[in-house]
């Protein structure tokens, strides 16, 4: 194997947003940094759903000034469809907490910002493994090249092939993995913000519960861009490998000519369409791998994800751990290298920060997801209350009439207050 | 207006550089064996389809989001990301 002459303090593995804030981090702090992505642009192989919440970002990135922002998420509807009815909870604020963009566009930005703070990026540069020497990660290796550092920070993505290779990690399992599709669909700009009630950069989040997934375990999403929108769905992988009664592009192509959404988007025009897997461990009940000698593992890749069932936060989530694997680097720098002893600090500051605490608070949210009725009965059972409590030509039932009613046949007494004091705890 | 379309019609709407080599390689033999065939629903590129009895993969139109490597019963799939940049280029994802 060659060795490559130059050696770099830091390597970072995955120009995504971990990688990228790790690497901005460090750069900014005056460390020798090399950046390698595989894609041929940073971003280009970046896929997310559709938005990202800006403050975790900021912090890293200089309050995101000049950043791809499309739309600040203002209105927020939450939908139980069944059976070709639906019943929303629509928020609309005017608070600019999170907002839409493309992570293509995103991640692209953010591995400038790396350039400019004097990092170098390598595009298309596929790593193919850790150089592992007596326990320690020493660098990467690249075909039969390979370049050292003194520490790596692995931000390769949900594959992780890398720390598998290395043996690092056990095979991803599909009980912990998520699969999101989408399509990207062009929209004329006024035409979109007259759809949806929006107006200037305002934008929409909406998520679709119910029989939009078959039943199974996940949830539909639409959101707004600025002359787009990103329509798709994310369904629990473990259960689909038994499950999915139909092609997984089906359920997106279903959900575009919705009888209840196809309004929405019969201008429009398909621009792209992706996929990508989502982590969905327990934490902590799970061995995460975060650091070892020589090694630092940030964003999907360490399975740092939020996923709420009504809300997804990866992007943020990816950036921070980027930037607190960054602050690592520094303090074990300072104690004197980059052993697994003084790297630890990466997990104490992870458990200080609103990661791991949101992550931990949240750790029977996934448990919940795996409640089939979340995805059958109840939206069902909302929907026949609404029926009957507005398309009644008579006479209208009392609230407790029109549940009882419409509970028969589809769920008991003691099943919902079971359910309902575990989505109280879990949520 | 938004009609049906082919998961192939879908997809052209995408940007690739095709490897020369494929990044993926299946071991059809241990497909031949295979009941579930998960890979023929769960590809969201539908790189995996069904001819006769056997199991034909083109790796062309991958998406690399790693479905396949993961939902494989029998640890068929040998998954590598594309080198040189080639592959799938997102551009609004």
């Amino acid at each position: 194997m060659k060795e490559v002459g130059y050696k770099f303090d830091v390597i970072v593995v995955g120009a995504g947003p971990a990688g990228s804030a790790a690497a901005y981090t460090l750069a900014k702090k005056g460390f020798k940094v090399l950046l390698v992505e595989r894609g041929r642009v940073p971003g280009s192989k970046n896929v997310f759903g559709g938005r990202v919440y800006a403050d975790p970002v900021g912090e890293v990135f200089d309050g995101l000034d000049g950043a791809p922002i499309h739309r600040w998420v203002t209105r927020e509807r939450i939908s139980l469809v069944s059976g070709g009815e639906m019943s929303s909870f629509e928020f609309r604020g005017s608070k600019r907490t999170s907002f839409t963009t493309y992570l293509t566009e995103l991640a692209g930005w953010m591995a400038r910002k790396v350039e400019e703070a004097g990092g170098v990026v390598l595009t298309e540069i596929t790593v193919d493994g850790l150089v592992v020497e007596g326990g320690r990660v020493t660098g990467i290796r690249v075909g039969d090249e390979r370049l050292t550092s003194d520490v790596v920070i692995d931000a390769e993505g949900i594959n992780r092939l890398l720390l598998e290779r290395a043996g690092l990690v056990p095979k991803l399992s599909v009980r912990h993995t998520g699969l999101g599709v989408k399509e990207v669909i062009k929209l004329q700009r006024d035409r979109l913000e007259d759809l949806f009630g929006l107006e200037g950069d305002e934008g929409m989040a909406w998520l679709m519960l119910g029989d939009v997934t078959d039943g199974l375990p996940g949830g539909a999403f639409l959101y707004t861009n600025r002359d787009s929108v990103s329509l798709g769905l994310v369904i629990a992988l473990g259960d689909a490998v038994k499950e999915v009664g139909r092609h997984v592009s089906r359920y997106v192509e279903a959900l575009r000519l919705h009888p209840l959404l196809r309004r929405y988007l019969r201008d429009g025009r398909i621009m792209e369409y992706s996929a990508h897997l989502v982590p969905e461990y327990t934490w902590p009940d799970l061995p995460h791998l975060l650091y070892t000698d020589g090694l630092l593992v940030a964003g999907d890749a360490a399975g740092l994800l939020l996923n709420l069932g009504y809300n997804f936060r990866g992007v943020d989530f990816a950036a921070y751990s980027g930037y607190l694997a960054a602050r690592a680097v520094e303090r074990a720098h300072e104690m004197g290298g980059m052993t697994s002893e003084n790297l630890a600090i990466y997990r104490d500051l992870l458990e200080e920060s609103f990661v791991l605490r949101q992550l931990r608070k949240f750790r029977r949210a996934p448990r919940m997801r795996e409640n089939r009725r979340l995805y059958g009965a109840y939206p069902g059972l909302v929907n026949a209350i609404m029926d009957q409590l507005f398309n009644s030509p008579y006479e209208t039932p009392k609230v407790m009439e029109a549940l009882r009613r419409a509970r028969e046949g589809r769920i008991g007494w003691l099943e919902m207050v079971r359910d309902l004091l575990e989505m109280v705890r879990s949520v | 207006m938004m009609k049906p379309m082919r998961v192939d019609d879908i997809l052209n709407n995408n940007v690739w550089d095709v490897d020369y080599e494929p990044h993926i390689r299946v071991d059809s033999s241990k497909c031949r064996e295979c009941d579930e065939k998960p890979c023929l629903l769960l590809c969201p590129a539908q790189c995996y389809t069904l001819a006769g009895e056997e199991v034909l993969f083109s790796y062309e139109g991958c998406v690399e989001c790693g479905t396949c490597r993961l939902v494989c019963p029998n640890d068929a799939v040998t998954w590598n990301y594309p080198v040189s940049g080639r592959g799938i280029h997102f551009r609004f994802s």
